[in-house]
């Protein structure tokens, strides 16, 4: 402990960790913002242009389709997602048969890749070919676009992401369920509380930090989606499908306006800390109250 | 030091591995060592063996006959292999030949990362092989920096036994075409295979008409900025686009399925007709509606603007050379031949061989049953009467422009933009370069 004391030392230890930091995020995230403020476009040398290219995302409908969405995505995969998982973990808390195989089930898709999730659902969601109109069709209901057309598209990608990460989700969940210690859940019992009343006021409660964990990170990830836009619908149609990140690669790479994707990177990084920022002040007043 | 006996054979061969790589830096080339002349040609697929077969065949029989030189070929999807040009090109580390879009390489050449042809293409014979058009899109200001890597055939392939089996039988007309896509359409059959997704660019019959209204004669000022996207004759193509996807010309599924997928649907006999160029005759060839099709042109228009009987034959994106290829004498000397030997006779029948249509005006050798697809094409392309744009519209843009002249085709054949909104979209894209 006294050789730990030392504060040059102890800026030793940390120095690896600041290094890789700098490296590999800082530096990043600063050249980005760098090239944001710039013209490039690859193969000519960048010109400064100040906040031009943040000025233009304004004018920009489509930059505003693939924020809108995010948000739509963001929303209803929340607004789902972490009460789903929590029930799940609450259900695989219970003595209930072949309990691992099904957690095992339900975790199966967090270990698919995204680009393979996209692939499996465009059979199941394109409107002449998938799965879902062919069952439907012959019932009479006519062809739904569930992806291709400009108003069901996001509400499939947050379905898919929803499927993809709910088993992610419950794990955290269901481990944060094992910590709960067992003699305050006995006394909540003694004291007569129902098993409503146990969820309502002991498990939720003692629960807040895991929640709040599982709700950042899934903030995080719905900023992230990329794969399954790609996969479901490359965008399509015209953008109309679009997430921020997809869009952001669509301008950089298949545009070629380096500077102009960089912006939405930009917009993108800020957004995603704002949100997760707000989400962590919300939780700690709530737990302060 | 007995607790250490490794310490000084560890000790070398660490000092080995980092001198290793000092070594990788020394300026001898392969020749000067003794060995073949290795030359890199990075193209833009990731496997160049399968995906472009003209182009493998093309080097392999070039290594055949030049044994003293070695062509490193290397490939990457479109996206990627411009990223990597652009580091490489900011580092001076451009691969010796490669392809790149026409706007990228003017930039390159602005930039003077890029070589002169026009000296290797005299000294080889190449120059008079060319049409005039082709040179001449491949040169600015005096100077040539690209050949073309490819020819560029585009039209509509035509399945006859589908419209045959509908009373129909192939239209000339685009009044024609919109009575063949209303009978298909009550019959649940597709009469145009497109596909958007991740393919947003697989509009090529489309771009054709834009030149058979006007495009040709305004290309100057939309380049300029005095004449506008947003023009009536543009508009009325766009409305002829809606008429197609109003008559249900276009699969249901356009804007999730591939441009692969549309092929396969062409491909099961769902479709009349297949959007795309010569590229896809190997692949009908080998399946089994080829006895069935035929290359058309596409549509002619009453209301159109100039010549109608055109057909899209002109030079794809080009083949370039780094300009530090001029400093090495062995590379550069390797580099002219591999140049000289692409654009002959032999590597012409070799492209032809394997699916593409000659890019000098070598008259190819074909096989009229092993090759009956390709030969409809060729023979499209050689009608009596019928001539070819300059260039495909999509490619005397930038990158974002040719991108939103995509994305309003795709936009108003999807029903999400109207005639005047598609043209509104690719005036903003212009009006932003």
């Amino acid at each position: 402990m006294i050789w730990l004391s030392s504060r040059w030392r102890i800026a030793v230890m940390v120095l690896p960790a600041v290094v890789l930091f700098t490296l590999f995020f800082a530096y990043p995230v600063l050249y980005g913002v760098g090239y944001s403020l710039t013209d490039a476009q690859g193969f000519s040398a960048p010109r400064l242009i100040g906040l031009d290219n943040y000025a233009a995302l304004g004018d920009d409908p489509f930059f505003w389709l693939s924020l809108k969405n995010t948000v739509i995505i963001l929303v209803v995969s929340v607004a789902f997602l972490v009460p789903a998982s929590f029930a799940l973990a609450l259900l695989m808390q219970q003595r209930i048969r072949a309990a691992g195989a099904l957690r095992a089930l339900l975790f199966g898709p967090a270990i698919v890749a995204p680009i393979l999730v996209g692939l499996v659902w465009v059979f199941i969601l394109d409107p002449r070919v998938g799965l879902l109109n062919r069952l439907l069709v012959p019932l009479g209901i006519p062809e739904i676009q569930w992806i291709g057309g400009d108003s069901l598209t996001p509400y499939s990608i947050a379905l898919v992401f929803s499927w993809a990460s709910i088993g992610f989700a419950m794990t955290i969940f269901y481990a944060g369920l094992q910590q709960l210690p067992d003699d305050v859940m006995e006394a909540s019992s003694l004291d007569g509380a129902t098993r409503w009343q146990q969820l309502l006021h002991v498990t939720v409660p003692m629960m807040r930090e895991t929640i709040g964990i599982v709700s950042i990170l899934l903030v995080t990830n719905v900023f992230k989606i990329f794969e399954l836009v790609y996969m479901l619908t490359g965008g399509g149609p015209v953008h109309r499908s679009e997430t921020l990140v997809s869009y952001m690669y669509f301008v950089t790479f298949t545009s070629q306006r380096y500077g102009a994707g960089m912006a939405i990177a930009v917009v993108v990084l800020v957004l995603g800390a704002l949100t997760s920022l707000v989400y962590l002040a919300l939780a700690r007043r709530g737990r302060s109250a | 030091m007995p607790g250490y006996p490794f310490r000084r054979p560890v000790a070398a061969v660490a000092t080995l591995a980092a001198l290793l790589p000092l070594a990788a830096c020394s300026q001898a080339s392969d020749a000067e060592q003794g060995g073949p002349t290795t030359i890199t040609l990075s193209m833009q697929n990731p496997d160049v063996k399968t995906a472009d077969p003209a182009t493998w065949a093309i080097v392999e029989a070039f290594e055949s006959a030049n044994p003293d030189v070695d062509v490193e070929v290397s490939g990457q999807p479109v996206a990627e292999h411009l990223q990597s040009l652009s580091i490489a090109a900011q580092s001076d580390t451009l691969p010796d030949v490669f392809w790149v879009y026409k706007s990228n390489a003017e930039e390159m050449l602005a930039g003077d990362r890029l070589l002169d042809l026009q000296p290797i293409l005299e000294e080889q014979g190449v120059i008079d092989s060319l049409p005039a058009t082709t040179v001449e899109y491949f040169t600015s200001d005096g100077t040539v920096f690209g050949v073309p890597y490819q020819g560029l055939l585009t039209g509509l392939w035509t399945n006859t036994q589908v419209l045959s089996d509908h009373g129909l039988s192939t239209p000339t007309t685009f009044d024609e075409l919109l009575q063949v896509a209303e009978t298909l359409a009550d019959e649940d059959v597709v009469t145009i295979s497109n596909g958007a997704s991740q393919s947003a660019f697989s509009v090529w019959q489309f771009l054709v008409w834009l030149d058979r209204f006007g495009f040709e004669e305004k290309m100057d000022g939309l380049l300029d900025g005095s004449e506008s996207w947003e023009n009536p004759d543009f508009v009325r193509m766009y409305e002829h686009i809606a008429e197609l996807r109003d008559a249900g010309a276009f699969s249901s599924n356009v804007s999730t399925q591939t441009y692969q997928q549309a092929v396969d649907q062409f491909l099961q006999g769902e479709a009349a007709f297949l959007d795309a160029g010569v590229w896809a005759a190997g692949a009908i060839q080998d399946s089994e509606v080829a006895p069935d099709t035929t290359f058309w042109k596409g549509p002619t228009f009453s209301d159109g603007v100039g010549e109608q009987n055109i057909i899209m034959n002109v030079a794809s994106a080009p083949l370039v050379v780094a300009k530090k290829v001029g400093e090495d004498e062995a590379k550069l000397d390797a580099v002219e031949r591999f140049l000289g030997f692409y654009y002959s006779d032999e590597a012409q029948q070799l492209m032809v061989d394997n699916g593409q249509p000659p890019v000098t005006t070598y008259e190819p050798e074909l096989d009229e049953k092993e090759q009956s697809v390709l030969k409809s094409a060729l023979d499209a392309a050689r009608e009596e009467g019928v001539s070819t744009p300059g260039t495909q519209p999509d490619l005397v843009f930038p990158v974002a422009v040719s991108n939103a002249i995509y994305d309003s085709i795709y936009g108003v054949i999807q029903d999400q933009l109207t005639p005047e909104e598609a043209a509104a979209l690719v005036q903003r894209a212009l009006d932003a370069e």
